[in-house]
């Protein structure tokens, strides 16, 4: 689909909703999975129990004076906790209830648009559906929502009845502030010219390895050179490489970083990676006794 | 062009498109400026082309997320659905659910016929044999209602027994109505999601049980108690209640017969209308409640109480098949 597919499918196909914006875009939408909703559901139960806790005691303590309006009452912020709380919450805070805001979940409507109310009202009163089977109590027990598992693992992008009927998805949402620079690869040598052939990496290469590279502090030093070594053989065949080959085979990591480094030199007046701390730049091609002082 | 070459170039838009966007989501509308919008709008296009110039180059995933993040705010932003005015609600009470309502007729009709049908029967069988109520009603219920019924006291239809403070226990009876009436026609609606089945079952269900005990009611000899009381509210109470079945049987007949569209995208285009109709029947159930609850007990002779619930059944039928009538005409 997008061009950059190579780089991503897999295993993420699943979590991705892909929508093309009326300016031509390919926008792709991180759907959540039952995990992230169950806890925001949670949450928000606890939420519900809370407020209806306080309604309580505030209406008993009423109720010494006017006692049949405070009941009433009570009755009512029953019934809007029941029915109205996640309608009113996904409405009016733009598709996210307190649990949701918590996990930065957010609801919006398939196409990627936020949902109006009725959108909202549609996923929410069909929610007494999904809620099924009851614990004890029929409706005024608590749902165990076994419809609605069943309904996201069968509808395979997540979505339980009231989200079929309404239209919407549920998202993660991911705040990532300031874009996300590559390693400082300034430090490292481009290999001499005269080891290459003539074949040159295509850019997706390029932009794989800067990926690798940056998350290379998640592994540790061993690993991260393990997973390297099969780009690594690969790169220098195709690359013709007639340097060391210890280079390739025990520091592979520094192997492509200096691939990227000769393919993708920096240019004058080219500072704009001040992300990174610049004195972990040196450690990629280290001795391994080195092994997890990076972290 | 370099990817180093672009972010060093763009970084700067995108940052600034950032704040704009905070500015957004958090400020008031009234706080907007003119020129914020204009200057929202042109980067939101520029942004757009950064990133599908970066999809193309295949310039790496975190500076896709970052644009893909960037771009999803700001059409969340951008495309958001018009503020709710208080007009729309007075719009849609005055003529958007009654055009849905007479739009979807014959799906009322059908919810009538499940659930008028089996009360009708019911009624009948029962109140001529009322010894048939205890198979359907639980006998204590039957006791109960039977009791409220009785001549001579005003505490009709409660549950909660008779006190002396009348007042009192109607406010209580109106908070109830309203928890328990609206959770039936919501779930009423829900249901209608497994292809029209729970909606049925729903309707059924309520059906034969009112039955039974107006059946046992009537057979037993409270008449007239019971049906000056039922009259007034049962025009907003079960129309609605039929309503709401109406709704779910929207959905499932959506699923059922898709016509010439998948069956999800037919499910969200007839749940769009649905969803009027369940809300508008929530609305008339409030109405119903507070009938219930403070004229229909009240004391009051049965002569102006059965007046009053015909023109309460009129009333209802004028608005439903009449209202935003008009309207229709001229547009």
């Amino acid at each position: 689909m997008s061009p950059v597919a190579p780089l991503n499918s897999g295993s993420q196909t699943t979590l991705d909703h892909v929508v093309v914006t009326p300016e031509n875009v390919v926008l792709t939408f991180q759907l959540a999975g039952p995990g992230s909703r169950l806890g925001a559901f949670l949450i928000d139960l606890v939420i519900r129990m809370g407020l209806f806790s306080a309604a309580a005691f505030i209406s008993l303590t009423a109720g010494l004076f006017v006692f049949s309006l405070s009941m009433a009452a009570l009755l009512v912020v029953y019934f809007a906790l029941d029915w109205l709380y996640f309608t009113l919450c996904e409405g009016f805070l733009r598709g996210q209830t307190p649990g949701k805001r918590m996990f930065g979940l957010r609801v919006i409507h398939e196409s990627g648009y936020p949902i109006s109310g009725w959108e909202a009202a549609v996923r929410n009163l069909v929610r007494a559906m999904d809620a099924a089977p009851y614990l004890a109590g029929g409706n005024l027990g608590l749902g165990v929502y076994g419809v609605g598992w069943l309904a996201m693992l069968v509808t395979g992008n997540f979505r339980r009845l009231g989200d079929l009927a309404g239209q919407t998805i549920v998202v993660q949402e991911r705040r990532v502030t300031v874009p996300r620079e590559p390693v400082i690869l300034s430090k490292i040598e481009p290999l001499p010219r005269l080891d290459l052939g003539r074949w040159i990496p295509p850019i997706t290469t390029l932009a794989l390895i800067e990926e690798f590279l940056e998350r290379r502090l998640v592994l540790d030093y061993g690993r991260g050179h393990a997973m390297c070594r099969d780009l690594a053989r690969v790169l220098s065949q195709r690359l013709e490489y007639k340097g060391s080959k210890e280079l390739v085979e025990r520091y592979p990591m520094a192997f492509v970083a200096r691939v990227y480094a000769t393919f993708h030199p920096v240019e004058a007046g080219d500072d704009w990676r001040e992300t990174e701390p610049s004195a972990t730049a040196g450690k990629i091609g280290s001795n391994p006794s080195s092994r997890g002082e990076s972290r | 062009m370099n990817k180093r070459l672009f972010v060093a170039r763009r970084q700067a838009d995108w940052k600034a498109f950032e704040a704009l966007l905070d500015r957004f989501q958090k400020g008031k509308r009234s706080q907007w400026e003119d020129d914020d919008v204009g200057q929202f709008s042109r980067s939101l296009r520029e942004i757009c082309q950064d990133l599908s110039l970066v999809q193309s180059r295949g310039w790496g995933r975190s500076l896709t997320n970052y644009l893909n993040d960037l771009v999803t705010r700001g059409h969340n932003t951008f495309y958001r659905a018009p503020p709710a005015r208080l007009q729309g609600l007075k719009d849609f009470l005055v003529s958007g659910f009654p055009r849905v309502f007479r739009r979807n007729l014959w799906y009322f009709i059908t919810a009538c016929l499940l659930f008028f049908g089996p009360l009708a029967v019911t009624w009948a069988l029962v109140q001529h044999e009322p010894d048939l109520a205890r198979r359907v009603v639980p006998f204590q219920q039957l006791e109960q209602a039977a009791k409220s019924y009785e001549s001579g006291t005003n505490a009709g239809g409660s549950s909660w027994g008779k006190t002396r403070d009348d007042s009192g226990e109607r406010v209580i009876m109106a908070g109830f109505y309203t928890q328990h009436n609206i959770s039936i026609a919501f779930d009423c609606f829900g249901r209608g999601i497994l292809l029209g089945v729970g909606t049925a079952y729903t309707l059924l269900y309520n059906g034969i049980a009112i039955g039974a005990i107006a059946g046992y009611l009537v057979g037993t000899g409270r008449h007239a108690k019971f049906l000056t009381f039922v009259i007034s509210h049962g025009a907003f109470e079960l129309v609605a209640i039929a309503i709401a079945g109406g709704a779910g049987l929207v959905l499932g007949h959506a699923l059922l017969h898709p016509g010439r569209r998948s069956r999800l995208e037919a499910l969200a285009d007839r749940g769009r209308e649905a969803i009027q109709l369940a809300a508008g029947a929530g609305g008339m159930l409030l109405i119903a409640a507070l009938i219930e609850a403070f004229w229909s007990p009240a004391d009051i002779p049965d002569l102006l109480k059965v007046t009053v619930g015909i023109l309460m059944w009129i009333l209802v039928a004028v608005y439903l098949g009449l209202s935003g009538r008009w309207e229709d005409r001229a547009s």
